[in-house]
């Protein structure tokens, strides 16, 4: 992902790592991350930021052969989840203050958004 | 004082009707600035209209209403007492929501960064809920993003890097000034209520394009709104009352970029045009009257 420059914004691949970290059932190798995030990203590069990500504490990793396996902290997110329900749970009209990547729907909008999605899978995947 | 200072009351009332339209179509990009922009200039035109209407109020003070009654000097129509006290209450309400808006929003922007602690500028919270939050910074920070493992584990890897382009560009662009903006125009001025909608969607707009082209494939991103909108309905069971805005998002990523409408744009910039000149005009009526009333009392 880049900006209109041909820069990447700050944080995107480190976002897209942790991505996957959380997506997957298991602990994964950085050979795993890096197939999984996809793109031409570097084995080298997808290494960096994982012991990046281990620095700050986002990651944790324990030895296996050569290299490491890697899962996300479970802690500061349970954490962090704990907060976030509780200030949206807090009133109801800051669901309106908030910029939620999607809004909710009525049923004939998701029949609507149903046809479309499989339409642009259509296209994409022909 | 008898026309002029109650025009800009009812100017807001053509952006009322038309901001769903204005939204609809073209980039939003420049469709988010000019509403933002001749929405702020409609609210502040109405509460200095009711500002005018108010002070008029200080005719009945002891000196000025002894004036009144006399029959010797002839004075100007004032704006009848009731009109100018309802005009007082109009204005403390709208600065009484005014106050409550920017408090929430202040608030809620308070508490989302209280939650957890960004590394890279993203903070992972454990909920089954489909929620990205993008974390506006303070002053010059950068602000982060706030995902759930709701919609991280949703996602695909494709479809989560339009997610983190979409949400990155709503603090790349402050896109929560925009709102706050249209937000207190809103509050102020309750007929500016759709222009305020209407920037809400043209920022989600906006983001959704910036994100297309940051992954360079539209399709990718309209079906990333697309399941994560699903996604959300299904599992708060939240039947929504906005729902078709993502319908519409979708709708737009699903044909080529938009480019700007400029004769669309002139719309609302002519009515903000328009809005100034007769808050002009009313505050030089005013200005006259209140030194005709001075003269007199002199």
């Amino acid at each position: 992902v880049t900006t209109k420059d041909g820069r990447r914004a700050p944080g995107t691949l480190e976002a897209a790592v942790m991505g996957v970290l959380w997506a997957a059932d298991a602990p994964l190798t950085a050979t795993d991350v890096q197939r999984a995030v996809g793109g031409d990203l570097a084995y080298n590069t997808v290494q960096t930021i994982l012991i990046r990500l281990h620095e700050k504490g986002s990651v944790e990793r324990r030895r296996q052969g050569r290299g490491h396996l890697y899962w996300p902290v479970q802690d500061a997110a349970t954490t962090a989840a704990s907060q976030m329900r509780a200030t949206l749970a807090d009133r109801a009209d800051r669901h309106a203050v908030l910029q939620h990547f999607a809004a909710t729907l009525d049923e004939s909008d998701a029949a609507v958004l149903h046809k479309l999605l499989t339409d642009a899978r259509r296209k994409r995947r022909p | 004082m008898t026309f002029a200072v109650y025009l800009p009351l009812l100017m807001a009332l053509p952006l009322t009707f038309t901001a769903r339209w204005f939204a609809r179509r073209g980039a939003p990009g420049p469709a988010a600035w000019t509403l933002t922009i001749t929405a702020i200039a409609a609210a502040a035109c109405s509460s200095w209209s009711l500002t005018l209407l108010t002070l008029t109020l200080f005719d009945d003070v002891p000196p000025l209403k002894a004036l009144d009654d006399s029959p010797t000097v002839e004075l100007p129509e004032p704006v009848p007492g009731p009109v100018a006290l309802l005009a007082g209450l109009l204005l403390l309400t709208a600065g009484w929501r005014l106050l409550a808006d920017l408090h929430r929003r202040l608030d809620t922007n308070r508490r989302l960064r209280a939650i957890g602690t960004a590394a890279f500028g993203l903070v992972v919270a454990d909920w089954p809920a489909p929620l990205a939050v993008a974390v506006p910074g303070r002053s010059r920070r950068p602000g982060h993003l706030l995902l759930t493992t709701g919609i991280l584990r949703l996602l695909d890897a494709d479809e989560r890097a339009v997610v983190v382009a979409h949400e990155q560009a709503h603090l790349r662009h402050r896109h929560h000034l925009f709102a706050a903006a249209a937000g207190a125009a809103a509050a102020v001025n309750p007929l500016l209520i759709p222009a305020r909608e209407a920037v809400d969607y043209l920022v989600e707009r906006w983001a959704d394009e910036d994100a297309a082209a940051d992954v360079g494939d539209r399709d990718l991103a309209a079906q990333a709104v697309a399941r994560a909108a699903l996604a959300t309905t299904a599992s708060t069971g939240v039947l929504g009352i906005s729902g078709g805005a993502a319908v519409q998002r979708v709708l737009a990523l699903s044909e080529p970029p938009p480019a700007p409408h400029r004769r669309r744009l002139a719309v609302p910039l002519m009515l903000g045009l328009a809005l100034l000149s007769v808050a002009t005009f009313a505050t030089v009526e005013f200005v006259e009257l209140a030194r005709a009333w001075l003269v007199a009392s002199a």
